[in-house]
């Protein structure tokens, strides 16, 4: 399903993120499709609008398609998008980015696809030190915000918030570094997701790093393998969404030149 | 064949020595007679070997793109110069083929599409019983949903019971190509 289906299906009357349950009998937030084969039915109709959303995943698990088909898929319906690339060159992600389908360097061209470099931003705002203070983390709480209100940002990505968070001496100023951050991109009506690195992602797992991430935004999405006698087969679990029902089962990534793609993960297949 | 339903689920019954002409004859009507588009799922043979062989007996595959399970076992099995095959790491990883199959039929032209699994016994080597069922139950559903016709060969007698037994609770129709062998 394409972006512009879910669009359809949702009978949307107000863009891209919409309301998308009218005449349901009960109340529905606001959702902003993501316009990801599977996710947004996972969803029951998109991520409650304005949300911040923590994306944890092993390495190779599909976190930064993901993370891009999202805001990619924002761009091509005409919002402004931004992604905040930490853990590679915005010049390399690009390049990565170009073998797939939904993606188009006009969007890059008209502004609607804004790529920055953590690397450089750390930079222009002075913080060339190992470890963060309270008012370095302000400081980019605020040229991010800063950034979302002048482009008006309606979609973001972090990738990744843990190699910021490496920067940030303890648990409880990560805490408050989310906290900020989550609430002022929600008052400026943008949905974010915020890419975390996990080293696992099993049941006894934590959903996140640091293991605070997740008490404080609004949904977790997990991303792992599955070992199958031998062969990983990705996966993609919804654990927690604020503001919606939603699928909690674990559900087969496949990564395609189309982008990520989902389907129900056999049953009888999970724990092989 | 005379007549193609799209949101139909053929149970293909063939012989343990007649797979390939079974699979040939139930192949070229939909791609010459139908001009249908489709998906075929080889986890009995190479697609390399299965395209070579459908083509020397005149069988045109250009519309057809295949999705190989078994290649990638062998060392150098996926170095092919056709753009129509896709390679999938081992049978066992059977949501992959599910949507590696969505992609290529989304992709490709044509209005009327089908799907030929080759074959449920050799997918049973890899997968135990109960998973190859429930798979075979969401394959056959996804597609009829999809109306896209379907069509899954096997040998029954070397087929396990209980995944026999779901293909014919769950199969719109069925055709019995086996070969009696008198001894």
């Amino acid at each position: 399903m394409g972006a512009s289906d879910s669009i359809e299906l949702l009978g949307g009357s107000r863009g891209p993120c919409s309301d998308t349950m009218q005449g349901a009998p009960q109340y529905k937030r606001d959702r902003c499709v993501t316009g990801v084969h599977g996710l947004d039915e996972i969803l029951r109709g998109g991520i409650p609008y304005g949300s911040t959303l923590l994306v944890g995943g092993t390495c190779g698990s599909g976190k930064t398609t993901l993370a891009l088909e999202f805001v990619v898929n924002g761009a091509m319906m005409g919002e402004a998008t931004a992604y905040f690339a930490a853990t590679e060159p915005s010049v390399k992600l690009l390049e990565n980015v170009r073998q797939f389908s939904f993606f188009d360097m006009d969007m890059v061209d008209k502004g609607l696809l804004n790529v920055f470099d953590m690397g450089v931003a750390y930079s222009w705002l002075g913080l060339t030190k190992a470890t963060f203070t309270m008012d370095d983390v302000n400081a980019l709480v605020k040229a991010i915000t800063d950034i979302v209100n002048t482009i008006g940002v309606t979609r973001l990505v972090i990738d990744s918030v843990t190699t910021l968070c490496y920067k940030i001496p303890n648990d409880q100023l990560i805490r408050d570094f989310l906290f900020t951050l989550g609430k002022t991109l929600a008052t400026q009506g943008c949905t974010s997701m915020l890419v975390a690195e996990i080293t696992s992602a099993g049941a006894k797992a934590n959903w996140s790093s640091f293991g605070v991430e997740e008490a404080i935004l609004d949904g977790i999405m997990v991303l792992g393998d599955i070992d199958r006698m031998g062969h990983l087969l990705r996966y993609l679990q919804v654990i927690k969404m604020r503001g919606t029902d939603h699928s909690r089962a674990k559900y087969a990534l496949e990564l395609t030149p189309n982008g990520v793609m989902l389907t129900p993960m056999l049953k009888w297949g999970v724990d092989l | 064949m005379t007549e193609v339903t799209l949101n139909s689920s053929l149970q293909v019954r063939c012989g343990a020595s007649n797979a390939f002409l079974v699979t040939a004859s139930l192949i070229e009507p939909l791609i010459t007679e139908f001009e249908m588009h489709g998906v075929y799922i080889s986890a009995s043979r190479g697609a390399v070997e299965l395209i070579n062989t459908l083509n020397e007996i005149g069988v045109a595959t250009d519309n057809v793109h295949f999705i190989d399970c078994v290649s990638s076992a062998l060392l150098g099995g996926t170095e092919s110069s056709f753009p129509n095959i896709s390679f999938i790491d081992s049978p066992i990883m059977l949501e992959s083929i599910l949507l590696r199959t969505l992609y290529n039929l989304n992709t490709m032209p044509g209005e009327s599409k089908f799907v030929i699994l080759d074959s449920v016994n050799a997918l049973a080597i890899y997968n135990e019983d109960r998973m190859l069922a429930e798979y075979l139950h969401t394959f056959i559903n996804t597609f009829r949903a999809r109306d896209v016709l379907s069509a899954i060969m096997n040998v029954p007698d070397q087929t396990p019971p209980g995944v026999l037994a779901n293909l014919d609770l769950y199969c719109t129709d069925l055709i019995d190509r086996g070969q009696v062998v008198i001894s």
